[in-house]
């Protein structure tokens, strides 16, 4: 096994077998890192807890949702305002967030009173919500609150409204993951099959594991549409409660985070008996031939080939203007989870860049799998990475530019390595043809950041270019390229708007004939 | 017309104005140099805190977690403490210090943590790292009790109770800020310095406004060593600038080493400036030199560019930690501003004892309306359903929707403050503070004019 | 070009393009590889897939965008008779089974829930 040892983590030594070094001829039995293994305390590990996996990740995307969690203030304050899932109403699920504030009185004594409170106080600041989560913390799984029985209660009182509950507290499992499972499967067991669905088309979708990250949904649903495809429900980006009830008849479940939400496809699998599509929402090719395989599914893939010809000859030509001038530049893809095997192939092959290492925080072998095969040889696989461990990396592998969350960007800031967000993105969506595009120039922007050369220089000791006023970023990317390139007629610059997803939000969508009256009468 | 005093009339939390106790121990934490603290809780616990606390200062900076699963939560996790420490010690060989700090799950399952120290001591510590000097200390943080406030105020007690010594005079003051921003520490200890008063200052965290080096070597983190805290128990005298964040410290300093200690008033504004001055007079015998009377002049002549012509008679609400919205609205009055409504974090019942708050209700003759416990529903509330006209709304960026939703304009301050670039740099205290308040203030109602056409012309002559 | 080469390209192309190869379970990934292959198979050899359940038809839609892509890649693949063909995406077929399910070092496999 090709397991790499970082200095700084010798005295650990069952951190070994968590990194690997993919060399020439190595596959995945020979070279996987142990993952999702309880976390070594005080390694400054990078992981959550499996309350902000199942509110944080995986709940609040639910758009008309009172989310409510139960427990002391805490939890719900620092998970809010932190991620980007927005939503075509306004935001609602960004903007409100619900605590039952459990006191110490309500740890000796008992909560459920006080739940019951919350929830009736809850509904009544917002009479025109009626659907609720609550989610269970650490504080209340531990004094045994039943909270299940407190939302029967309010649901037998008030018939309007509908209760989720999720028992996934901060310590069940070694990561944020164990909530995207424990949510996952009660969400299947409580509410799928609890409403059915008004059928609208022959061909009718969940789009599961999305949560509408800057917009990424609003952007593939415009696919979906184009091709006269209803979407039943995402789970859960820019997503109705109510929508979630009927996943149960759709004809297909498009799978795009694996990782968060492969349980509840696998599971409507096994009991109805709908198909598992994996798809990548990132990159020309993966989506192009994801949009197909949807369209194949229902005997329409012209109407897919239609969109990628069309999204293709407008965009490509952008996205290669980037390609031209990022190739080569050694990236660390360093997300939570699953972009780190949809974007570790597609940024090689489609951007020119070289993946040199990629982690996961939360994610099982089985992302690594996936991740390990689609990065090249050489690459450093970290599961589980922590502190030390990345700042060993980057001095180790010199990256030009990162792919991770927003405190640990802060750590690569300091070592003069340009970041981008890879969970909530710099400038997205990154989803779509025009996302895509959009990544390519966050990446350039990063990569080719005039303040990045300035921050090298020492001025007390460097020589100084007292003539220049200024570099600008073609300036530093255009120097070794080609005149042939430089005043290519073909490739351009991103020329999209700033905003990209409102517009789509008051798009029409041609009417597509059904095949049967039968069907059509649904 | 009277100033009210309430508490919140609803048992839940609609959009919280502050966190739970470990985060405001955690922000302590990270003030003292070699210090990584250890939070016993889920990983949450620490990974959210980290990310709030970075969104907010756009730095890194360490505290560690016991990682707490499901056989810790059900068996007790006592075991993942000590291995934590062990392996923090053991990678990070400058570290001095390390605090455990609980959360709500550890002590719900009652882990002894005061006993993981005693018996870390007695082993760890003597057989792995005889040859080096580190402190453990447990704070006990449940987030079912208190807030981030009081949390923080419970951190500073403790850091002191364990470090402060007595040993030879020596000469200093005691200063503990309470919970501001590198730009605060800044304007502080330039106002010592004019004064001439030597001070230890807890915390140091200037530093947090941390540079990018060519060589790519910096960091983030602050600086007040164990030897700073230790020598807490020999100054001449110690103010605590916040009643409610290091008030505890100071007077556990002043009941155990018999240090005159002056609690407040927060120096937010001219006035409780001055009064800073005066106590800092008061307990050195240093006079206030000419080169503060000047500076305190050229905040005057700012102040009153803008006060009864612009600032006269705005509405203003204001939320977050209580000592800063005490001080906000304080200085707010003295620019001839009405506060109308004051929210107050947590469920402290004494801030209705705090004299600050009797000399509101005493003086105040308008309606102004003071909610502690208090959630951002309480504000949001009156604005969309009981008719709450407001001019200006200062609190942190946890409310920011508020703001924009409701069009009113909104100047960023206390913690934590992400969506306005470079705040943790500024100061709100001293005469520097009070410069950049108003004009802060100001700025955003002049914006507004502008966005909404209001009257927008009026600044063509100004 | 050897059998060993095809292989190992007909190999690159599922790791680094296609995702159906790794659900979580081996029984599912056993199901999905047989599934995919074999309607691969039958493609590459011009032979009539039969999908009679919608799970059929996703791993058809799957075999239908792989045998594309190996037509379009591999022209050497045009060269081959339906024999070879068949006894080549064989051994495709048992290498990924191992790669992915009998060698894999992945520990959830056997994991007997979601």
């Amino acid at each position: 096994m090709p397991y790499h040892e970082f200095e700084c983590s010798k005295v650990i030594p069952e951190r070994k077998q968590h990194a690997v070094i993919k060399g020439a001829g190595e596959d995945l039995t020979s070279c996987l890192p142990k993952g999702y293994l309880n976390t070594i305390p005080g390694t400054i590990s990078e992981r959550g807890c499996a309350y902000c996996g199942a509110k944080h990740v995986i709940g609040t995307p639910m758009k008309d949702v009172i989310h409510i969690s139960h427990g002391p203030v805490g939890c719900t304050y620092d998970t809010w305002q932190t991620k980007r899932y927005i939503s075509d109403n306004n935001n609602f699920q960004l903007k409100y967030t619900f605590a039952t504030d459990v006191k110490e009185k309500h740890i000796v004594f008992g909560a459920e009173k006080v739940l019951k409170q919350n929830i009736i106080e809850a509904f009544k600041a917002f009479p025109e919500i009626k659907r609720m989560t609550i989610y269970q913390t650490c504080a209340t799984a531990l004094i045994g609150d039943d909270i299940e029985a407190v939302a029967q209660e309010v649901m037998d009182e008030m018939p309007e409204v509908d209760i989720f509950v999720c028992n996934s507290p901060g310590f069940a499992g070694p990561s944020q993951s164990g909530g995207h499972h424990k949510i996952n499967i009660a969400w299947l067991n409580q509410k799928v099959g609890t409403l059915e669905p008004k059928i609208t088309s022959d061909y009718v979708i969940n789009y599961v594991g999305e949560y509408n990250i800057q917009g990424d949904q609003e952007v593939m649903l415009d696919y979906f549409h184009r091709m006269g495809i209803q979407v039943l429900s995402t789970f859960t980006g820019n997503s109705s409660y109510d929508d979630l009830r009927g996943m149960h008849r759709a004809h297909l479940n498009v799978l795009e985070c694996a990782r968060s939400a492969e349980y509840i496809c696998d599971e409507l699998r096994a009991r109805y008996g709908i198909p598992r599509l994996d798809i990548d929402g990132f990159g020309f090719e993966a989506l192009g031939n994801s949009l197909k395989k949807v369209g194949l599914f229902f005997g329409i893939e012209d109407r897919a080939q239609a969109i990628i010809d069309e999204e293709t000859a407008k965009w490509k030509p952008q996205l290669d203007w980037y390609k031209e001038r990022l190739r080569d530049k050694k990236v660390c893809l360093w997300p939570g989870g699953s972009k780190l095997w949809h974007w570790a192939h597609a940024i090689q092959a489609e951007m020119g860049v070289k993946v040199v290492s990629v982690y996961t925080k939360f994610g099982h072998q089985g992302d690594m799998e996936k991740g390990i095969s689609r990065c090249g040889e050489g690459a450093l696989a970290i599961d589980d990475p922590n502190e030390l461990e990345n700042q060993e990396a980057m001095r180790m592998l010199k990256p030009d530019v990162i792919f991770t969350g927003k405190r640990p960007g802060e750590v690569a800031k300091k070592m003069r390595v340009p970041y981008l967000n890879a969970h909530a993105y710099h400038n997205g969506p990154y989803k779509g043809f025009e996302g895509w595009v959009r990544f390519a120039r966050d990446i350039y922007n990063a990569i080719y950041s005039p303040i990045y050369q300035l921050s090298g220089l020492d001025i007390s000791k460097d020589e100084i270019a007292a003539d220049k006023g200024f570099v600008t970023r073609r300036m530093l990317s255009d120097a070794g390229l080609s005149d042939e390139i430089k005043s290519s007629p073909i490739l351009t610059e991103y020329t999209g708007k700033y905003d990209s997803v409102t517009d789509l939000r008051a798009k029409t969508y041609p009417e597509f004939e059904r095949k049967t009256a039968a069907s059509a009468a649904e | 017309m009277t100033c009210d005093v309430k508490v919140k009339d609803r048992v839940g939390t609609i959009n919280p104005i502050f966190t739970c106790q470990p985060a405001g121990a955690q922000f302590a934490s990270i003030g003292i140099k070699d210090c990584i603290g250890i939070v016993h809780g889920g990983q949450g616990c620490v990974m959210f805190v980290r990310l709030l606390i970075s969104q907010h200062l756009k730095e890194s900076f360490e505290i560690a977690s016991s990682s707490v699963h499901e056989d810790g939560a059900v068996f007790g996790a006592c075991g993942r403490v000590e291995e934590g420490i062990d392996v923090l010690l053991a990678r990070y060989p400058n570290i001095r210090v390390i605090p455990i700090i609980t959360t709500c799950s550890t002590e719900v399952i009652g882990d002894d943590v005061d006993g993981v120290v005693t018996k870390l001591e007695e082993g760890l510590l003597k057989e792995k790292y005889a040859d080096r000097d580190i402190q453990l200390l447990a704070i006990h943080t449940p987030s079912f009790v208190g807030s981030m406030v009081t949390g923080y105020d419970v951190a500073v007690r403790d850091f002191v109770k364990k470090f402060a010594k007595k040993g030879e005079p020596n000469d200093k003051i005691n200063l503990i800020t309470g919970w501001v921003n590198p730009g605060d520490v800044k304007e502080l200890k330039h106002l010592l310095a004019e004064m001439d008063i030597d001070a230890t200052v807890l915390f140091e965290i200037e530093s947090f406004d941390s540079p990018m080096m060519p060589d790519g070597s910096a960091v983030s983190h602050g600086n007040t060593t164990i030897e700073d805290l230790a020598d807490t128990a020999n100054a001449k005298a110690t103010i605590a600038l916040n009643r409610y964040e290091g008030g505890k410290a100071a007077q556990y300093l002043e009941k155990t080493f018999d240090i005159p200690t002056i609690i407040g008033p927060t120096p937010i504004g001219i006035r409780n400036t001055d009064s800073f001055l005066h106590n800092l007079k008061a307990l050195t015998g240093k006079p206030i030199p000419p080169s503060l009377v000047r500076e305190r002049g050229v905040a005057l002549d700012a102040l009153t560019d803008l006060t009864h012509m612009f600032l006269a008679d705005k509405k203003v609400a204001i939320y977050g930690n209580p000592d800063l919205v005490i001080g906000l609205a304080e200085f707010c009055l003295d620019l001839e501003m009405k506060p109308v409504l004051l929210l107050l974090g947590d469920d402290n019942a004494s801030y209705v004892d705090d004299p600050r708050i009797k000399a509101l209700r005493d003086n105040v003759d308008y309606g102004m309306e003071i909610i502690t416990n208090a959630d951002f529903w309480d504000l949001e509330n009156r604005i969309k359903n009981e008719g709450l006209k407001l001019d200006l709304i200062l609190g942190h960026s946890k409310g920011r929707f508020i703001s924009i939703d409701y069009d009113i304009p909104m100047v960023r301050v206390g913690f934590p403050t992400y969506d306005r670039a470079g705040l943790y740099r500024h100061p709100v205290v001293g005469y520097g503070g009070a410069i950049w308040l108003v004009e802060q203030m100001a700025n955003a109602l002049f914006t507004d004019m502008e966005h909404k056409k209001n009257k927008e012309w009026l600044l063509n002559v100004w | 070009m050897d059998d060993a080469t095809k292989l190992e390209q007909l190999m690159d192309y599922i790791m680094k393009n296609c995702l159906w190869q790794f659900n979580s379970r081996a029984k599912d990934r056993r199901k999905q590889n047989v599934g995919v292959l074999t309607k691969t198979t039958q493609l590459l050899c011009d032979e009539p897939v039969d999908n009679p359940t919608p799970l059929d038809k996703c791993y058809w839609v799957d075999a239908v965008c792989l045998a594309e892509a190996y037509r379009e890649r591999y022209p050497w693949l045009a060269t081959m008779d339906k024999t070879a063909i068949k006894t080549l995406m064989q051994k495709l077929h048992e290498r990924l089974d191992w790669l992915t399910i009998d060698g894999s070092l992945n520990e959830e496999l056997t994991v007997q829930h979601y």
